[in-house]
């Protein structure tokens, strides 16, 4: 060899090792890349919420504040005094706008207490009794011809009036004023009596305005008098709290007859409710008390099929009594309040997400509507507003992973729902349903995959001959080329159907052809002696199995309707509902089996009939030579040997399972139940996200979740294809080296 | 072609023909091999040698489209007889090959191979039976303290004589050696040869040999094959000192092969 050719072999060499690690690296590279870009989307969800300080101003002469706001934009705040002045102010500076008298003002009325509710809805209590319902309304303006600035319009506008009753005004008052011309205004008085006004505008058949009013008093019965009081803000539920912890709930809804619907007794230690309100929704009581801890409760239904007030989520204590709770008018957090400051809880997740003002000594507070930003008075006067930074309340690892009790909910679930068609839905975004719903479709496609996969492989490998494995190994791959839209096409238009309609003749099949090929293997017994038929025995059983599978399956074909008239009442699925207590889904795990199986039965059968074939056959000789049937061959020596390979391909099968998309999304039917039944569907991750990411708003809750759960699929088959190699590498050095 | 005088035959083999697919690898072979005395078969490459032991326990079998005809008889009955039981005649009829091939499995395993797929399970007989196989196969002394590890951990002539004890642990009355020593060094060869020299006391032994020196070592017969036909068959002394046939003697002198 001439030196100038060995230097080109040489070379030749650096350059193929380079560019083998070249490509090595940038493959582990781009891998590690993507896991980091899907992880650092999903990463936000797990940040503390922060609250920053925005603006702290004064306004200048004016004393008596009853109550703030401020607009989502954080640029005009207000307040309103105690002469019923409503002042606008730049939030920033704390530079006055302008102002105006409050529709209720006038003579000399003052404002004692204002309450607000739902979108700046604020009821206003004058000192002569009277409530007025006023809402501050912003509205952003582009000015067309001043470059698109961007300013904010306000304005107040009135609801309602509530006029003194007879009996002169209460000591506690609520009013409300619902969407559909039904005013309410409630009157605690001192002796522990409840005046109800109603005012009903309907509609009747002509098209004419129907005024109906109405006037009750609540009777009710309890331990301690009445010290806090809570009205729904379309004015149809109505919740007392008593100083002895009794909580009661009456229906407003029929202005003709209010009833009390319940009275418990919330706690235990009869420790006085300080104050109620309702989360966003109106369907959560939030509970403040002298201990200063915050609950929430909301009716569930009992055995006896009543509701029931029931204590749901504890969320933060205060180390004083609780002053005020108010609930966000975006989320189902809760805002509480006490001397010690204000504390942000959210609901659902019982996720303590700030705390703010705990030495500004507030007197005030309010959120606004977009629950971006709070605005509190302090008690020198200084007008502060906070920032806040609560990108997802919803989400934390109990909610995500966790059972989690609804609002609504009988008991804590795992559920997925990520969106329905009110506003105040919360989104239910548990991974633990979509978890199992993945696990559970692998499940059942492995268990028809893996041993039809790996049988098929030994005969193939060992039993069938050369000139059938050539036909058959290329033939089985070819599956693996089919589309998986198609098979999931097959599944769901066909298979489906098709099974839904013989089902009886699916379970008798199970049980037909297994008998039938027991009785044709005692049958063979005899057949064997004739010389034609025996040549069968060496590779091509399958031609003498394949008509006894076929005419069982069309035995049980033609038998199954009757099978499910004699035995079943005619219907197998409707049996299966009334006397299993399972219901029947027409997309369900049978179907999944079928096509995720036959999507992942060539993986698993070429590796595996690689790994068989690979034997080296002097182990097969030498077995066969000490006597071994070539079962037993195969069974102790070969299977042993080509264990690895074997085991590798059920875990890459099972990987392809884990992360199949398009075969689940549509035969699975995508419902996140947790259910282990054969007859349910179920939705996996991957299915999840292929639906739901269209329609997830970016950088959303939903969005991040569903890149969590990418982030878990991915880490879920790395597990698995990790372990799978460990369990190889062990399994080769204890069965290879041959 | 001369007629030797058997006495005792094991294995009786009469006009013995086989064809892979058409092509015919042995035409018609006449043989005897007498009772526990090693017999070599020797024979240049493709001569049908190999294809010839392994008539003698049917692993032809295995391969596709191969045919037999005539008879080789095992204790006077003809093996290729439709109702003999190929798992019991490979019982009597015990094979070594030419690469050790042992398990994947430990030692002991290795040895009681053949008992277990024999439905044995008694496990005082198998711990008899691995001490007497592998002191038969002169393997014990090196491996009696590590019966439980892989035997892919021994050297290659400890392999090979692991797959003799392997052999010899099911009792059989013929150990057919497909070139026993053709992978294994000058120092393991010796080994082996002196094991054959002592297992013939117990075993029917016929042995493929590529080694004529080996084949007048160990052997007490030897039968010359050339192109399927059986040439020379007779005792090793002779065949080697004194050859009756033009072909034999050119090729123990070398000529050819």
């Amino acid at each position: 060899m001439n030196q100038a050719f060995r230097k080109k072999i040489k070379r030749n060499d650096r350059i193929a090792r380079w560019v083998i690690t070249v490509g090595g690296m940038a493959i582990i590279f781009s891998v590690i890349f993507i896991l980091v870009l899907i992880a650092k989307v999903s990463l936000p969800l797990f940040l503390p919420p922060d609250a920053e300080l925005h603006a702290s101003t004064r306004m200048p002469r004016v004393e008596n504040i009853r109550a703030v706001g401020m607009d989502e934009y954080l640029e005009t705040g207000y307040v309103i005094d105690a002469s019923g002045t409503i002042r606008f102010f730049n939030v920033k500076d704390g530079a006055p706008l302008d102002q105006e008298l409050l529709s209720g003002a006038g003579g000399n009325r003052s404002l004692l207490a204002v309450e607000t509710y739902g979108r700046l809805n604020h009821v206003l209590r004058w000192s002569d009794g009277s409530l007025t319902i006023d809402q501050v309304k912003f509205r952003p303006y582009f000015d067309a011809e001043n470059d698109n600035r961007r300013s904010i319009l306000h304005r107040v506008e009135s609801l309602a009036s509530f006029p003194v009753p007879a009996t002169g005004p209460g000591v506690q008052t609520l009013a409300r004023v619902g969407g559909e011309g039904r005013q309410v205004r409630i009157d605690l008085y001192s002796d522990n009596r409840l005046l109800v006004q109603l005012i009903e505008v309907s509609e009747n058949f002509l098209g004419e305005e129907e005024v109906t009013e109405a006037e009750h008093q609540l009777a009710f019965d309890t331990a301690g008098d009445v010290s806090a009081l809570v009205l729904s803000s379309d004015g149809t539920r109505l919740y007392a709290g008593t100083k002895q912890g009794e909580l009661l709930r009456w229906d407003l809804s029929d202005s003709e007859e209010p009833t009390l619907l319940e009275k418990i007794q919330a706690f235990a230690d009869r420790r006085e409710i300080t104050v109620l309100n309702l989360v966003y929704g109106d369907v959560s009581l939030a509970v403040g008390d002298s201990t200063g801890q915050v609950t929430t409760w909301f009716p569930v239904r009992d055995d006896s099929g009543v509701w029931k007030l029931t204590r749901i989520h504890d969320l933060s204590r205060h180390s004083a009594p609780v002053a005020a709770i108010s609930p966000s008018p975006r989320d189902k957090s809760v805002i509480s309040f006490s001397s010690e400051g204000l504390l942000v809880d959210h609901m659902t997740s019982e996720r303590s997400l700030l705390s703010l003002g705990r030495k500004d000594r507030l007197q005030l507070y309010s959120m606004t509507t977009r629950g971006n930003a709070i605005m509190g008075l302090t008690d020198d006067g200084r007008l502060q507003s906070w920032k806040l930074e609560i990108p997802h309340p919803e989400v934390s690892l109990g909610t995500l992973f966790g059972k989690v009790w609804y609002e609504g909910y009988d008991e804590p679930v795992y559920a997925w729902q990520s969106s329905a068609a009110t506003d105040d839905y919360e989104p239910k975004l548990s991974l633990t349903p979509l978890i199992f719903g993945t696990l559970k479709g692998t499940f059942y496609a492995m268990l028809l995959a893996v041993p039809l996969a790996i049988f098929g492989a030994i005969y193939t490998s060992q039993f069938a001959r050369p000139r059938l494995r050539a036909l058959i190994k290329p033939a089985v791959e070819v599956m693996a080329a089919i589309p998986t839209v198609i098979i999931g096409f097959l599944a769901a238009l066909w298979l489906a159907p098709l099974i839904e309609r013989s089902l009886g003749s699916l379970f008798l099949s199970l049980v037909l052809v297994p008998a039938a090929l027991m009785i044709s293997i005692l049958a063979w017994q005899g057949a064997r002696k004739i010389e034609p038929l025996r040549r069968l025995e060496r590779g091509f059983e399958f031609l003498a199995v394949a008509p006894v599978v076929i005419l069982a399956m069309a035995i049980a074909a033609g038998l199954g309707p009757g099978l499910e008239q004699t035995f079943f009442a005619g219907d197998l699925k409707q049996w299966l509902f009334t006397e299993m207590g399972t219901r029947y889904d027409p997309r369900n795990c049978i179907i999944i089996a079928f096509a995720m199986g036959f999507a992942v039965i060539p993986i698993v059968f070429t590796i595996a009939e690689d790994s068989l074939s690979n034997v080296p056959s002097s182990l097969k000789a030498a077995s066969l030579a000490l006597g071994a049937s070539r079962w037993q061959t195969v069974w102790r020596v070969i299977l042993p040997s080509a264990s690895p390979g074997i085991f590798a391909g059920t875990m890459i099968g099972f990987g392809r399972a884990v992360g199949e998309t398009m075969i689940v999304l549509m035969a699975t039917g995508n419902t996140a139940i947790m259910d282990l039944s054969i007859f349910n569907g179920m939705r996996p991750l991957s299915a999840n996200i292929a639906v739901e990411i269209p329609e997830a708003p970016v950088d959303g809750s939903l969005y991040r979740t569903l890149f969590l759960s990418a982030v878990i699929l991915f880490v879920m088959t790395f597990i698995v294809n990790t372990v799978a190699e460990i369990v190889r590498q062990r399994l080769r050095a204890k069965y290879g080296r041959f | 072609m001369t007629t030797l005088k058997i006495e005792n035959p094991v294995i009786e083999v009469e006009d013995l023909r086989f064809f892979y697919g058409e092509s015919r690898a042995l035409h018609g072979i006449d043989l005897k091999f007498p009772e526990k005395r090693v017999t070599a078969l020797i024979g240049p490459s493709g001569c049908g040698k190999s294809t010839l032991l392994r008539c003698f326990n049917r692993m032809n079998d295995l391969v596709d489209g191969s045919r037999v005809e005539g008879q080789v008889l095992l204790d006077g009955e003809n093996i290729y007889d439709r109702n003999t039981d190929i798992i019991e005649l490979r019982r009597k009829v015990g094979m070594v090959f030419q690469k050790s091939n042992p398990f994947p499995k430990s030692i002991y395993e290795n040895v009681i191979y053949g008992l277990r797929i024999a439905g044995e399970n008694d496990k005082a007989l198998f711990d008899e039976r691995v001490e007497t196989s592998l002191k038969g196969a002169a393997l014990w002394d090196e491996v009696k303290d590590r019966l439980n590890e892989s035997a892919l951990g021994l050297s290659g002539g400890q392999m090979q004589r692991l797959c003799i004890a392997r052999a010899i642990a099911v009792n059989p009355k013929v150990i057919l050696m497909d070139e026993p020593c053709s992978a294994l060094d000058p120092k393991s060869t010796a080994r082996v040869e002196e094991l054959i020299g002592e297992l013939r006391e117990n075993f029917t032994i016929i042995i493929v040999t590529h080694n004529m020196q080996q084949a007048a070592r160990v052997s007490d017969l030897t039968a010359f094959l050339f192109e399927g036909n059986l040439i020379e068959f007779g005792v090793t002394e002779q065949l080697f000192v004194k050859p009756q046939n033009k072909q034999t003697e050119d090729y123990i002198t070398g000529r050819f092969g």
